[in-house]
């Protein structure tokens, strides 16, 4: 605790500073998140339309889910190296399974009788499409980020291991050399970012949800 | 000309043998309310869901004021149409206002200022008060009323079509006479062409002012509740309406059907014979014959005196209404003896 409150951990121009350790982390989750959006978001509306794409969309994504996140940033490092695409691509491919899956449900599980009166007034497939099935998709697309965020907040703490820097860093540096103190504002940091952020998300996601109860994502 | 005419109007699913809609050809005027009335299976939704091609015909037309429908945009038509199922199907995302105006945004031409207030007037014409209802969401209101939503929301591009399917069907009975009522009430003012389908026969004899008979994809007989009571087509349909039912008949046969022509029967003077009026039913003149202890009751409509009525005169009509529905039998059984 008094490695957190400690001045002396502040200097921002100190690689190993807080602020710039927690801005690191940040920008790595943040980047990730990006990518992984522009990735799922045109997958999951695809696999939604097109039913026969999702089954096998769903088995790749979940393979790669499947391989524990150190053993794919080990193995890339003899590929890519010590740098960025080496912790990014697992970060991107891990969160894949998520996003797509509900996205895919959000969009899918929409009761079909509301389709069919939006048709009977005359909507067209665009307005169908932004008035109704959107909207009522969005509480279940963002506790699919939600989740996303918060497991890639976990998973970017290996960022440490390439170099990349990062709340792990705190963690991995200080392990070996026996700073305890360090490694517990590690741990704490990382904890409280990704419970801020899910609470955050989780708001977000009730306040899309008005009209309905509000933790119910159907 | 009819506002809404089916030719032939047919619906054959790949894999079957029987069409689900065979052939079926009626008219609907302007103003009036069809019911359409069958059994599970009868072909009445897919029939209805055919008017805004919500289902695509297989065979034969459509027409809507005189113009085939299978030649215009099906979106530009629905939005003309005004559409309640039973199932309500209200936007669970939206309030009841953003619910209520929908359809007319859809429809487009309608100012944000002008559409608020028409959203106060269909929500008080429906009967529920606007300002209390307007922000609420559908989870908060009881199946009536949002029903009552559904139905305001079908109103609001103020069409002159109204498909209705079963839409009283999933309410309790005291909401759903109610509900009756206020169609009834609404229509007073409105007059739309409306085609409503039901399985329920004293429904469609209470709302109908045609009643088009359907089985297995089939039109059996098409005409007004009277004459279904009347002269059914058929057992099938003598069945359906119940025309042996003495109450039904009381209930839908005019006053002026049981007029008395026998003067010596009724003893009484001028003054002491109280009055009813044309528009009442036989049950109505019973009832007031029976309170009243009057030996007969003058039909007045207006000013004009159209004649006596008594029971003797009603029991009459009702025999003659029965042998009349009883006749195919007893004709059978003549020529089998």
């Amino acid at each position: 605790m008094q490695y957190i409150l400690s001045p002396y951990n502040y200097d921002l121009t100190d690689p190993e500073s807080i602020p710039n350790l927690f801005l690191q982390h940040l920008w790595l989750v943040g980047l990730t998140m990006l990518i992984s959006l522009v990735i799922a978001i045109p997958l999951g509306l695809l696999a939604a339309r097109y039913k026969g794409l999702y089954a096998p969309l769903i088995a790749v994504a979940d393979i790669l889910y499947t391989i524990p996140s150190i053993a794919m940033v080990a193995f890339l490092i003899s590929v890519t190296g010590l740098t960025l695409p080496t912790i990014l691509i697992p970060l991107v491919l891990y969160t894949q399974l998520v996003l797509v899956r509900n996205i895919v449900a959000g969009i899918n599980n929409l009761d079909p009788l509301l389709i069919e009166v939006g048709k009977a007034m005359g909507m067209s497939s665009l307005q169908l499409f932004w008035r109704v099935r959107l909207p009522l998709a969005l509480p279940t697309i963002v506790a699919g980020i939600r989740i996303a965020t918060v497991t890639t907040i976990g998973i970017a703490s290996l960022a440490g291991l390439v170099a990349e820097g990062g709340l792990g860093d705190l963690i991995f540096k200080n392990l070996a050399s026996g700073e305890t103190n360090a490694v517990v504002a590690g741990a704490i940091l990382l904890a409280v970012l990704a419970v801020v952020v899910d609470l955050l998300l989780l708001s977000l996601q009730v306040a899309l949800n008005r009209g309905r109860s509000s933790l119910s994502v159907s | 000309m009819a506002k809404i005419a089916f030719v032939e109007a047919s619906k054959q699913y790949k894999g079957t043998s029987q069409p689900a809609v065979d052939a079926v050809t009626f008219e609907v005027p302007e103003g009036a309310i069809c019911m359409l009335l069958g059994t599970s299976g009868s072909g009445k939704t897919t029939l209805l869901r055919m008017a805004n091609r919500l289902i695509e015909p297989t065979g034969g037309a459509i027409f809507i004021d005189g113009k085939n429908i299978l030649e215009e945009d099906p979106i530009q038509l629905r939005r003309r149409i005004g559409y309640v199922i039973q199932q309500v199907g209200l936007f669970p995302h939206m309030t009841i206002a953003e619910n209520t105006r929908v359809t007319a945004e859809i429809a487009g031409g309608w100012k944000r200022e002008t559409l608020n207030q028409r959203v106060d007037e269909l929500l008080e014409l429906v009967g529920l008060p606007p300002a209390e209802y307007r922000k609420r969401y559908p989870r908060q209101l009881s199946g009536g009323q949002q029903q009552r939503v559904g139905l305001a929301r079908a109103l609001a591009t103020d069409p002159t079509i109204m498909l209705m399917d079963e839409p009283f069907g999933a309410l309790d009975a005291i909401t759903r006479t109610r509900m009756q009522d206020e169609l009834l009430r609404i229509q007073r003012g409105v007059r739309k062409t409306v085609l409503f389908v039901s399985h329920d026969v004293d429904e469609a004899f209470k709302l109908g002012d045609q009643i088009a008979v359907l089985s297995e994809g089939k039109l059996i007989q098409i005409g007004t509740p009277i004459e279904l009571l009347t002269r059914p087509a058929n057992d099938f349909v003598r069945k359906l309406v119940g025309a042996d039912n003495i109450l039904r008949q009381l209930q839908y046969l005019p006053v002026t059907a049981a007029l008395d022509h026998d003067a010596s029967a009724v003893s009484l003077p001028d003054e002491e014979r109280p009055s009813c009026t044309s528009h009442a039913t036989l049950l109505d003149a019973m009832l007031q014959l029976l309170q009243t202890r009057a030996s007969a009751l003058m039909i007045v409509d207006g000013t004009t005196e159209l004649g006596l009525i008594t029971l003797a005169s009603i029991n009459r009509e009702i025999t003659t209404a029965r042998t009349k529905t009883e006749q195919p039998e007893s004709e059978q059984e003549a020529s089998r003896i």
